[in-house]
């Protein structure tokens, strides 16, 4: 699985809006240029992207292996001709290079997540977007990171006792409805709990942004966006 | 103390308890995607507990809160939380997977499913919705992710996208409708029932 | 200083707190007891303005709690029950850095508090280990960190001994030393006396709503018993024993 891990490489130093800028520049390019020869120079440059960042492109490929059955069958059910019933094959070729796109921009994009940890997301966002907004979405997704694993473990617990009394045999609505009316209870009681704690600690509409401040390191980052982008609507 | 206490522009409270519970749903959507079912009508398409949460942030969180809890999901998705299907992260979800169009419609569609439930932007006593209503509101909702799904599909896979759409419906969505019967059925009885805390 | 005058507070129909009238300097150490559901929590969360009284006045440092919410939260911290859902990020040094960034304090000062405040509760040097990693007595003090990082003239702590080991316990005890050695006002509320009641300054005994005890510890152990509320003393065999005549009694 991909995930924030810390590190020292280049990227893991670099600004993340930078990052950001360079992942939808990527995307955009890549759906600009799917040719054979343009996918191929997309990945030297996603290839490249990963080696610095040091994450494993066999890893932020199978992290999307649940996606495998799209990207295969979109191609495949492409080459069906229906009347009269055949194969065409060379109807498979434009959706199979849609489907390799989709695997380079999850290269890159497990480069950004690979590097990066959720409090420079946040202070990207926050400074991004300004005000309110910026503040709910920061502080919002702070707390997504700081609750998820504590649900899951809530879940896969309620799953196990539940199978431990047979729950597996009942019927199927009822099973989901019981998960969900725990997972639901458990976390509106957190929420409640949660927001007396955030009120305490005077949550404000206005408080310090977090730092984040672009370097040197940075200028061949937005370059690259650039190009990529100047690619797209030029080449 | 050096804090000037008066430039300090407080949450209110109830927007404090809004941005809790919308937050708490969003890392239970993330929670959700651990989660599947066997399929009974189909044995290699697992039911995943997602498009039911969509449902329910519309109908227990109301149309804005709902779709706010949905956009944190998505956002916190696009940056690292694996939060996506089989705990998947990356903007690359968002931006050029083939499944995208399912994600970009889970904030329209647990705010439409809010709109009718709670007929309006306000929040109302949702377990007074008749199950007619319930269930109008969640074949709307189901209308609008598979619309757009199979939209994002075939935008993503197929050139032009318009002359594939029966393609891309046929690959992304249709093995997928049925089961929604399921979601909308335990959905009326979580909401039917008291087993839920007062809101 | 918290001064508290004629509080009432009803939740619709049910008296949580009934009329009651106390002041709570910032150099004492309190111990707040009672049995489950005597309001214990509803009050001091009056102290922090996140309940509005039903009648009568909340002060802290002479204003009333509602005229200036920011002074008071900032003057009064809470470590809440279950501290695993009061942070708001996953990483320590993050979450204790969420108040201070509220009051917009420059990074320099934010990073400094930060510091003091882990430094306050041993975590010194752990700022970005993951929260959902550590222990429950860690975790504890996480919580203690975020509301000190305030600053805050007294500390609230509501039931912080729940869940926690003999060991977790006697570490956060330790810490609740110091911090009232360096002149932290601490207000403990818990239904389980053992190991408090030897340090604090006065305790307090709440039942259905009321004051019934107002007293130094040595003369709370006398009356406690006498009271009608039940609450474990000092040591383990002191719980065990009271329990014990609890059950015969009942046979």
């Amino acid at each position: 699985m991909i995930g924030y891990t810390p590190g020292s490489t280049i990227v893991h130093r670099l600004d993340p809006r930078g990052k950001l800028a360079v992942q939808l520049a990527f995307a955009i390019a890549a759906f600009a240029h799917t040719t054979p020869r343009g996918l191929a120079a997309l990945t030297i440059l996603a290839l490249a992207i990963a080696r610095l960042a040091s994450v494993s492109v066999v890893r932020a490929i199978l992290s999307v292996r649940v996606l495998a059955p799209f990207l295969i069958a979109a191609p495949l059910v492409a080459a069906i001709r229906l009347s009269p019933p055949a194969i065409d094959p060379s109807a498979a070729f434009q959706p199979a290079l849609a489907s390799y796109r989709v695997l380079l921009v999850f290269v890159v994009a497990a480069a950004y997540v690979h590097t990066t940890a959720v409090r420079e997301s946040r202070a990207a966002i926050q400074r991004t977007i300004p005000s309110r907004p910026g503040v709910l979405l920061g502080v919002g997704v702070s707390l997504v990171f700081r609750f998820l694993p504590v649900l899951r473990r809530e879940l896969t617990t309620v799953r196990a006792a539940s199978a431990a009394r047979l729950g597996t045999e009942r019927p199927l609505v009822d099973r989901i409805r019981r998960l969900v009316v725990v997972g639901v209870n458990r976390s509106f009681t957190r929420a409640d709990r949660l927001s007396a704690a955030l009120s305490a600690r005077c949550f404000a509409w206005n408080p310090t942004l977090p730092q984040l401040s672009f370097t040197r390191l940075d200028i061949p980052v937005f370059a690259t966006a650039i190009g990529l982008l100047a690619a797209a609507v030029f080449v | 103390m050096a804090t000037n206490t008066e430039s300090v522009d407080l949450v209110g409270d109830e927007t404090v308890a809004n941005i809790a519970r919308a937050a708490l749903f969003a890392a239970l959507m993330g929670a959700f995607a651990y989660v599947s079912f066997p399929n009974p009508l189909a044995a290699g398409v697992p039911i995943t507990l997602q498009v039911l949460g969509v449902f329910l942030a519309g109908i227990m969180l109301g149309p804005v809160w709902g779709a706010i809890a949905m956009v944190l999901y998505l956002v916190a998705g696009a940056i690292g939380a694996p939060v996506f299907s089989g705990g998947a992260a990356g903007i690359g979800h968002l931006i050029a997977s083939p499944t995208l169009g399912f994600l970009w419609s889970y904030p329209i569609a647990a705010a439409a499913v809010g709109l009718v439930v709670h007929r309006g932007v306000g929040l109302t006593e949702y377990k007074s919705a008749s199950t007619p209503t319930l269930v109008g509101a969640m074949v709307l909702g189901t209308a609008i992710i598979y619309a757009l799904g199979t939209v994002g599909f075939a935008a993503i896979q197929y050139d032009p996208w318009y002359a594939s759409l029966g393609q891309a419906f046929v690959v992304s969505s249709l093995p997928f409708i049925p089961v929604e019967a399921v979601k909308i059925a335990a959905a009326v009885g979580i909401v039917k029932s008291d087993a839920i805390a007062a809101a | 200083m918290i001064s508290v005058d004629n509080l009432t507070h009803a939740f619709g129909e049910t008296v949580v707190l009934d009329s009651i009238s106390l002041s709570i300097d910032d150099d004492e150490f309190v111990v707040l007891t009672g049995p489950n559901g005597s309001g214990k929590t509803t009050l001091v969360r009056h102290f922090n303005g996140l309940h509005t009284p039903t009648a009568g006045d909340v002060r802290v440092n002479g204003a009333p709690v509602e005229s200036d919410l920011v002074a008071a939260r900032t003057a009064v911290g809470m470590v809440f029950q279950r501290p695993e859902d009061s942070f708001v990020a996953a990483t320590i040094a993050a979450d204790v850095a969420f108040g201070p960034e509220n009051l917009g304090l420059s990074h320099d000062e934010i990073d400094r508090r930060v510091e003091t405040a882990l430094a306050a509760v041993n975590l010194s040097g752990r700022g970005d280990e993951r929260i959902d990693t550590l222990s429950g007595g860690e975790q504890a003090r996480v919580a203690i960190a975020g509301a000190l990082a305030m600053e805050p003239d007294q500390l609230v702590l509501d039931e912080p001994f729940s869940g926690l080991d003999e060991p977790a316990r006697r570490s956060l005890l330790s810490h609740l030393d110091s911090l009232s050695a360096d002149g932290t006002g601490i207000i403990v509320v818990t239904h389980d006396l053992r190991g408090v009641l030897e340090r604090c300054d006065r305790v307090l005994a709440l039942s259905a709503g009321s004051i019934v005890l107002d007293a130094p510890p040595a003369m709370a152990r006398q009356q406690l018993p006498s009271l009608d509320v039940y609450v474990p003393l000092t040591a383990d065999s002191d719980r065990e024993h009271s329990r014990d005549s609890h059950e015969s009694a009942g046979r």
